[in-house]
């Protein structure tokens, strides 16, 4: 425990921006719930809102009063709670980087939230919500100024020298940008525009009586659709815009996320600064970086587009492990970012194998198997139901190519996995941060003679990792042995964990 | 690879045992709350027995004999699983740190459990099940010893 006594307070504006940021929430549903409840009419709602919201502003400002920090010599304090006080201390030499972030109404008032990120699993262990531009960027070099060796030099104009001198690898200009939206297309987003007609979906039917879930009126639109002569023509026209918005509305989410996306390196770490209204900046520790991963569309490969990321542990500021580095990049861009992140590469062309050629028997099997026993149990009650058939082909195609697309290769330390037919996602596993490797092998697979190797990483999501489905059991025994075994010698040199 | 102790196929038994008998319950309740049904007597009982009989008698054998560890000099191998089976292979200095577990039952039958925390996502717990309480620990020690000298 240090003496220090924390001194600071984060920026007044804060108790607005948090009031307005919880406003919707409380100020909204709460007294209307209530004048709801008790018939007193709008006079009484705008009472108890004004109630509600002279409450919620005097709680965010005992918020903002208890909530005291201070920096010392060799550590950050955070004092914060109404009643129940905590005193967190956060020892310089525990802090990875200090991540700033503005979103629109921090930038309004001229503030920003600052993250400090530790070592420890992702969690907020320390966040400054929020603390006025300047004072951030002198948190950050008081953080910095210790790393290089000089702890006493907490002065605010070593902002921009104690910096190590980036290096820009990966830039994106709006017409990329654009580019990125377009190719990020997608339909879903569609879905999303229904869910929030279905929130508007009262005002409409009381303001314009237009009652969107009203069957008649769609079998009405519909039937004036097949008595005009345009009926192929409207059914396309609709088409037509249903795509236009889908793809408005991805490239509108892709600018406010990606526009100005700049990634460097500094020194030990790669920052990344992107987005239009909400400015974000990420730190990533090299030395954190756990595999990279190149992934690329069915689109976006015919013209050469890939996207990388980093699979990071617990850096993330979003919860996830994984950073793009790099969304929209050709294959030479990619490379130097790969070998800043201690040495990683792409494979060579020709060095990537294929799982086992029976991998295709296993996947026609089990993705054969249960829907033709749909379909023949169906055409007992149904006979039409035998025309599904037609569409088993088409899957038995699909479960045939799904090998060409599953590859693999052990090259010195690395570890690359190929897997995906239509989101093709290229793994870059550095040996060393193997932490376990699993041979599995199902009933299927014990009878085909196969296995499957799974590589277990730090920070990896449940659903892409780098597993090797289907090679043959001899080969995956050796290959396990051969990872666990060099995994031991490829420790790298500076990692914790 | 070197099989669990004895005391752990009891475990599994008992464990079972206890499911077992949940269901013979469930399974008697419904006879008796259906009673005026036109189902015969005893059909429900009937349906559940075989698979009583399986879970008690047959299963906790097959599973406690696809179990089994290697312990070696950089890397700790389990295998285990029936119909799908696992092989594990955790390097030792990726271990995080050592659990012995024991819950009642494994008390009852002399047998405990060593649980590896990796920085892993989908193996961030190891387990190994039915160990001697000795040899648990003397397994922990090699361990730590090995993370002490991986750490310094």
């Amino acid at each position: 425990m240090s003496a220090l006594v924390p001194d600071r307070r984060v920026h007044p504006g804060t108790i607005l921006i948090r009031f307005l940021r919880e406003a919707p929430q409380t100020l909204l549903a709460l007294p209307a719930g209530i004048a709801f409840m008790s018939d007193k009419g709008l006079w009484g709602a705008l009472w108890v809102a004004g109630a509600a919201a002279l409450v919620g502003l005097s709680f965010q400002w005992l918020n903002w009063h208890r909530f005291r920090y201070g920096v010392g010599g060799a550590e950050i304090v955070i004092e914060s709670g109404i009643l129940h006080r905590t005193r967190r201390e956060i020892p310089f030499e525990r802090i990875q980087d200090v991540d700033i972030e503005q979103a629109l109404l921090a930038r309004v008032f001229g503030v920003a939230k600052v993250r400090i990120e530790t070592g420890g699993g992702g969690k907020d262990e320390g966040v400054l919500d929020s603390v006025g531009v300047d004072e951030a960027a002198r948190l950050r070099a008081a953080v910095r100024a210790w790393r290089e060796g000089d702890a006493s030099s907490f002065a605010p104009t070593a902002a921009a020298d104690a910096a190590p001198s980036p290096r820009i690898l990966f830039a994106m200009d709006l017409p990329r940008v654009l580019l990125l939206g377009l190719f990020s297309f997608s339909l879903v987003y569609l879905g999303g525009l229904f869910a929030l007609l279905q929130t508007f979906d009262d005002p409409l039917k009381s303001f314009f009586g237009i009652d969107i879930y009203d069957p008649g009126r769609w079998i009405g639109v519909a039937d004036e659709a097949a008595h005009s002569r345009f009926t192929a023509g409207t059914v396309a026209a609709l088409l037509i815009v249903a795509v236009l918005i889908g793809g408005a509305v991805s490239v509108v989410r892709t600018v406010a996320r990606d526009y100005g996306f700049l990634f460097y390196s500094e020194g030990d770490r790669f920052r990344r600064v992107r987005g239009l209204l909400t400015r974000s900046e990420v730190v990533i520790a090299k030395r954190r970086i756990q595999l990279a991963c190149r992934e690329t569309g069915p689109v976006r490969r015919l013209f050469g587009w890939f996207q990388l990321s980093f699979q990071t542990l617990g850096a993330a500021s979003d919860g996830s492990g994984r950073q793009v580095a790099a969304p929209l990049g050709r294959g030479e861009t990619l490379a130097p970012i790969l070998a800043e992140a201690g040495g990683l590469r792409l494979p060579p062309p020709p060095a990537l194998t294929m799982v086992s050629e029976r991998h295709i028997v296993r996947a026609l099997i089990r993705r054969l198997f249960l829907p033709a026993a749909c379909i023949a149990a169906a055409s007992i009650w149904w006979r039409p139901a035998l025309y599904l058939c037609a569409l088993l082909p088409l899957l038995g195609v699909s479960a045939a190519v799904a090998r060409r697309f599953h590859r693999y290769a052990l090259d010195g330390d690395l570890l690359f996995v190929e897997r995906g037919v239509w989101r093709q996602s290229l793994f870059v596993v550095p040996i060393g941060r193997a932490q376990a490797v699993t041979l599995e092998r199902t009933w299927l697979q014990r009878k085909l003679g196969l296995a499957t190797v799974d590589i277990d990483t730090a920070g990896a999501s449940a659903m892409r990792t780098p597993r090797i489905i289907d090679i043959s059991h001899d080969k995956a025994k050796t290959l396990a042995a051969e990872i666990a075994a060099r995994a031991i010698g490829a420790r790298p040199a500076a990692a914790p964990v | 690879m070197k099989p669990l102790e004895a005391g752990q196929l009891w475990v599994m038994r008992v464990r079972a045992a206890l499911v077992a008998l949940v269901l013979l319950v469930a399974a008697t309740a419904a006879e008796i709350i259906l009673e005026h049904d036109r189902l015969p007597d005893g059909l429900i009982v009937a349906a559940v027995l075989p698979v009583v009989v399986w879970l008690v008698l047959i299963a906790p054998r097959r599973r406690w004999r696809a179990w089994g560890y290697r312990a070696g000099d950089t890397d700790l191998e389990l295998a285990h699983g029936v119909w799908t089976q696992v092989r594990t292979l955790v390097p030792l200095d990726r271990v995080q740190h050592i659990d012995i577990s024991q819950g009642p039952l494994e008390r009852m039958f002399g047998v405990c459990r060593l649980v590896l925390h990796t920085a892993g996502t989908a193996h961030s717990l190891v387990l190994l099940p039915g160990l001697a309480r000795d040899t648990a620990e003397r397994m922990r020690d090699e361990i730590r010893a090995r993370i002490g000298e991986e750490r310094a």
